[in-house]
């Protein structure tokens, strides 16, 4: 070997690791070798994509350069090397069969939304996929939602049922075609099908025998416009969509849901109509257009004649939408030419029906025509939602779920594999196995049997696909025992007799976003401001207003936490706690209250010891003083509210505000002070907007002055309270200069970190136990 | 001690015979315990009762702690026959209260039909206690057709509470906390014995298990029979009975009904066969007239317990840990 020239012909192999499989990468590299007149072999493999070839050195080194820098543009290489190994003979470039081996180092391939080829072909009449609703390519289509096994190949998806025609085994083997080598690859001789069900009564009475996707197509929309129901299986299950500009049609979708005032997601034919409704930016209209594609909050234009109906998103000016992501809802939405309510499939607090048995079940319940299809979903999961903040176009992932799988690689190599199970509301788990971490997609409230259910099922489907047993593991958890993933934690740990150790909850959210800025190193200098609703503190108390520099806490002054989850519910209990041991204001807050309740809760007060710094339960104390939400049907609803005011206030007088309601020194927040500056606002009539604005700018008067205290010059942000765009964008208008702010990027700042803050922070701690 | 004056317990006045009032043949022998003969299987009970206020509406401390003990024996499906009772009483406590507390030890006892066979009473001094603590324990022969145990358990049983749920634990927290509701609850405590002995008579060994719902709730015991069983619970949130004013008690107070004590109520878990007919039995009793089917066993989510909602959500209805802290973040 050390006699080889430059000239001479060596066998290379080279092993591409990351994010590569189901992303077009096998065509890509085929194509290229043929380009390079390079004869060998390629394949997926249980740990990325090999290579093995025939070159010289100097063609190797090209050919190696060239397949990184242009890489397929979803894929996501993460390392590489290439090397000689053994000669081997080969006759032309060919794909072989994947093969899994017992080790798995693969990054997971998320769904991605159809691309413009597909979008044109699906236009075209004279192409054989004309309104297929299951048109995908190299580039587009489901992967995460479909995959039983890695490595990622048609034989390991449920698409492996359907056997190629002709027309698409043509087209799978030819280089030159847009789907060669697309694992996806359906039409509608060989591909899967759409079937009609026709509720009455909460039962499926007919499934209709002719399963003819252009006549279901037709009936779908015909149904649409004449204000009906339909439950429509989409990429991560089941979506309930109906007219969404019949106000009639959302009254009885909100019935059937049990859903009074949450706000439903629109789907919007296209970029041009969604524009006259709403304000989009250019990096908006990029998110909405991605291969991620995710629901977007948008601010609503002021019309005369609004078009989506008013009870949509009563009392908030913010609209999530989206674009069709998926060919099916590509052709419903442009047939309908109207927006569209399309929100999650499932019965109030259970998690999305993907299943079809449980669709023609459940949804029966609420939809008046069900549309099933054949290709089955594995993975469950809800659209992704995100937010951008108005001045500063800071990214804020709402709810992290379809397209946006992720996926990390991490330094720290590990034999053992750990597991941590995140909070409770807003729930995800986080994997950790060898180098790669995982963290699972939102999973949502596990109050419900059924999303326990899920969450176990994904677990375990992860065990399943990773091939891993749970003999070897260590278990992180939250410290909260009332968590419904405490308690899974437990019985696992006891199960299979596995370390557990229980990590507090801000903690956890520090660890979050630092390590989401590679700031694990230097813990020490950060100040994290951590903000939220709940999470159990080391002193037994509920924490929520938190800031951490320096093994040191800070904290908003304490308050009465009362009444357990009504609390949260209802915003005037913590008016009522917060006004407590202020005078003179009784009559501000008694008037939320009957006599009865309020004696009840002042006896109640009186010999409460639970205590609780949250600042979430500040922002609905301050809403329901504001009279703007007493009681509320979902998670933020007062919150967002006040946002709202305090948005309305900004900009009209822009972001600089000359006072707050603090004074210039303290060791903890003063919440009374804050508190009672509002009340003797509200007293002397100034406007909603402006207490709105000055309690924000308050907020962040109380990070600056801590800040400076402390000597810091980085700020880490985490927490439900940074889902606030208008916080966001006043921190980033007011702290930039003076300091470097770090926010949390591909994660939510809310409860779904948990798990990740949980690994890293339990990782680096407890890895030797 | 010190002596009390004007109408306070003490010692001295203890001695004078407390007894005396529940006089029967077997406590008048001034043995140190009573002898008796008993035949056939027997159950045997003790409990303790610590309950402030010590005066509630619809009852004191006296008469939950002969029925509670009389009470556990009937969930042992047995036929209570002799009662030991035991006060430890701080200093300072009216004499006129404890005279009521006694009236109604005898008259519960003699609703129940079991006689008080032996006792004791000490006084502690001021501070040492909260006004009175009682003992009781019990032993009861076991109704011939009886079969409880949770092993009897199977797939498709059902289960049923004989009344209302939470009453009690809501009355004894208005007086405690002073919450006024504007309907005063008034809490039930009663002896079930002679009921559970006609539905014993009746149904024999398709009563599969019997138990009441005291501290910890209905939630609990559920817990600790899927727990015992191995097998999982269904119950259905429509189904369970709770009082209109109880139930918007637990509203205001942010408390789950099925998580709040209850007395003078039980459960039961019956062969599916004989579940309607058991509950029309049960209503044929004063303390059965609200008796409902409330879920079932079934295979699925062993040792769970969930519940459907009121609007088809389903939810696991968890051991209680500690108290209530609020989750939402
Ligand atoms: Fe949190
Ligand atoms: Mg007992
Ligand atoms: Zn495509
Ligand atoms: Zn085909």
């Amino acid at each position: 070997a050390d006699a080889a020239h430059s000239t001479a012909q060596n066998t290379f192999l080279i092993s591409l690791y990351g994010l590569v499989q189901g992303v077009g990468f096998r065509p890509f590299v085929y194509q290229m070798a043929n380009q390079f007149g390079i004869k060998g072999q390629i394949n997926n493999s249980s740990q990325g994509v090999k290579i093995w070839f025939n070159g010289s050195k100097e063609t190797a080194k090209s050919f190696y350069e060239r397949i990184l820098s242009d890489a397929p543009k979803l894929s996501k290489i993460i390392d590489s090397n290439i090397q000689i190994i053994d000669y081997q003979n080969f006759n032309c470039f060919e794909i072989i069969e994947s093969y899994s081996t017992e080790k798995i180092s693969l990054l997971l391939t998320p769904d991605f939304a159809m691309c413009h080829e597909c979008l044109t072909e699906l236009h075209d009449p004279q192409n054989r996929r004309f309104h297929y609703p299951f048109i995908t390519c190299t580039h587009c289509g489901p992967r995460y939602s479909i995959i039983t096994k890695l490595p990622y190949d048609r034989l390991h998806t449920t698409m492996q049922g359907f056997v190629m025609c002709e027309a698409c085994e043509r087209e799978y083997s030819s280089p030159t075609d847009s789907r060669f080598y697309a694992q996806t690859i359906a039409c509608p001789t060989c591909g899967p099908q759409l079937k009609w069900h026709i509720i009455a009564d909460g039962n499926v009475v007919k499934s209709t025998e002719l399963n003819d996707y252009r006549w279901i197509l037709s009936r779908i929309n015909r149904m649409l416009v004449s204000g009906r129901i339909l439950a429509v299986k989409g990429i991560g299950g089941y979506l309930l969509i109906c007219d969404a500009t019949n106000e009639t049609t959302i009254q009885i979708l909100r019935a059937r849901k049990h859903r009074p005032t949450k706000p439903f997601a629109v789907l919007y034919p296209n970029l041009r109509m969604l524009q006259e409704d709403t304000f989009v930016s250019d990096f908006e209209a990029r998110e909405l257009q991605s291969e991620v594609a995710p629901i977007v909050l948008l601010k609503k234009r002021k019309k005369e004649f609004e078009q989506v109906a008013k009870t949509i998103n009563t009392n908030l000016t913010h609209l999530g939408v989206m674009l069709p992501y998926s060919p099916l809802l590509e052709i419903i939405a442009s047939n309908f030419g109207k927006p569209l309510v399309a929100t999650s499939g499932n019965i109030s607090g259970n998690p999305i029906v993907f299943e079809d048995d449980k669709a023609l079940v459940d949804l029966a319940q609420i939809a008046d025509f069900i549309v099933t299809n054949d290709r089955k979903i594995v993975v469950p999961q809800d659209d992704s939602v995100v937010r951008f903040t108005k001045k500063y176009g800071q990214k804020i992932m709402i709810r992290r779920s379809r397209g946006e799988l992720l996926n990390l690689n991490t330094e720290k190599k590990s034999e053992k594999i750990f597991i941590s199970f995140g909070a409770s509301l807003k729930s995800t788990f986080t994997v950790l196995i060898g180098e790669n971490l995982y963290v699972s997609q939102y999973l949502g409230d596990l109050e419900s049997y059924e999303t326990q259910e899920n969450f176990e099922k994904n677990l375990n489907h992860f065990i399943d696909i990773f091939n891993f047993s749970l003999e070897n593991i260590m278990i992180f958890c939250d410290s909260h025992e009332g968590y419904f993933s405490t308690q899974l934690a437990n019985i696992l740990v006891k199960k299979n007799k596995i370390p557990l150790q229980k990590i507090q909850h801000h903690e956890a959210h520090f660890t979050a976003v630092l390590a989401e800025n590679g700031l694990i190193e230097n813990k020490e200098r950060v100040l994290g401001v951590i903000w939220d609703g709940t999470g159990y503190g080391t002193d037994g108390n509920m924490w929520g207003g938190e800031f951490f520099i320096n093994h040191q806490r800070f904290h908003f002054e304490y308050f009465d936490a009362i009444l357990g989850d009504k609390m949260p519910r209802e915003p005037r209990i913590s008016a009522l706690s917060l006004t407590y041991y202020l005078a003179g204001f009784e009559e501000i807050t008694k008037s939320k209250f009957t006599a009865q309740e309020w004696n009840i809760y002042q006896k109640i007060l009186a010999n409460n010891s639970l205590k609780t710094s949250s600042v979430g339960r500040i922002f609905d104390g301050v809403a329901s003083l504001l009279g703007l939400s007493e009681t509320q049907t979902f998670d933020g609803e007062a919150a967002m509210q006040l946002e709202e005011l305090a948005e309305n206030y900004f900009q009209e007088y822009g972001y600089d505000f000359p006072e707050s309601y603090l004074s210039e020194s303290f060791n903890d927040v003063p919440t009374r002070l804050i508190i009672r500056g509002i009340l003797i606002d509200i007293q002397i009539e100034k406007s909603k907007e402006f207490i709105a604005a000055k309690f924000h700018y308050s907020l962040i008067k109380s990070i600056e002055i801590i800040a400076q205290k402390m000597n810091t010059k980085q700020i880490a942000f985490s927490g439900g309270v940074f889902q606030n765009a208008v916080l966001v964008d006043l921190i980033i208008h007011h702290l930039a200069e003076k300091f470097e702010l770090f926010f949390h990027k591909r994660l939510s700042p809310n409860d779904e970190n948990i798990s990740y803050g949980q690994m890293v922070l339990g990782m680096n701690k407890y890895k030797n136990l | 001690l010190g002596h009390g004056s004007g109408g306070v317990l003490t010692n001295r006045l203890l001695e004078s015979g407390v007894f005396s009032l529940l006089k029967n043949p077997l406590l008048d022998t001034h043995h140190d315990g009573a002898v008796f003969e008993l035949s056939g299987n027997l159950a045997f009970s003790t409990d303790s009762y610590v309950i402030s206020p010590v005066f509630f509406p619809g009852g004191n401390i006296g008469e939950l702690a002969v029925n509670g003990t009389v009470n556990d024996l009937a969930m042992c499906g047995a036929i209570p026959r002799y009662l030991s009772l035991s006060f430890i009483i701080e200093e300072g406590l009216p004499i006129s209260e404890f005279w009521e507390i006694l009236v109604s030890i005898k008259n519960s006892a003699e609703c129940a039909d079991v006689q008080i066979v032996t006792g004791d009473t000490k006084v502690v001094e001021k501070g040492k206690g909260d006004k009175i603590f009682i003992n009781t324990s019990g032993i009861g022969q076991v109704h011939p057709k009886a079969h409880i145990s949770s092993k009897n358990i199977k797939v498709g049983d059902k289960i049923i509470v004989s009344g209302n749920v939470a009453t009690h634990g809501i009355a004894i927290m208005s007086v405690r906390e002073g919450l006024d509701f504007e309907t005063t609850i008034i809490s039930d405590t009663t002896n079930l014995n002679h009921t559970v002995k006609a539905l014993l008579d009746d149904f024999g060994a398709d009563i599969h298990l019997l138990r009441d719902p005291t501290r910890g709730g209905v939630a609990t015991v559920l817990n600790e029979i899927a727990k015992d069983c191995g097998f999982g619970i269904n119950i259905s949130q429509n189904q369970i009975p709770v009082l209109e004013q109880v139930f918007g008690a637990c509203e205001i107070l942010g408390l789950d009904p099925l998580y709040v004590a209850n007395e003078g109520i039980f459960m039961a878990i019956v062969a599916a066969e004989i579940a309607d007919n058991f509950v029309k039995k049960l209503s044929e009793f004063d303390n059965g007239t609200d008796a409902a089917i409330i879920g079932e066993v079934v295979l699925e989510h062993p040792k769970q317990v969930i519940l459907t909602s009121k609007i088809g959500g389903k939810r696991v209805v968890n051991m209680l840990v500690g108290e209530q802290l609020p989750r939402i973040c």
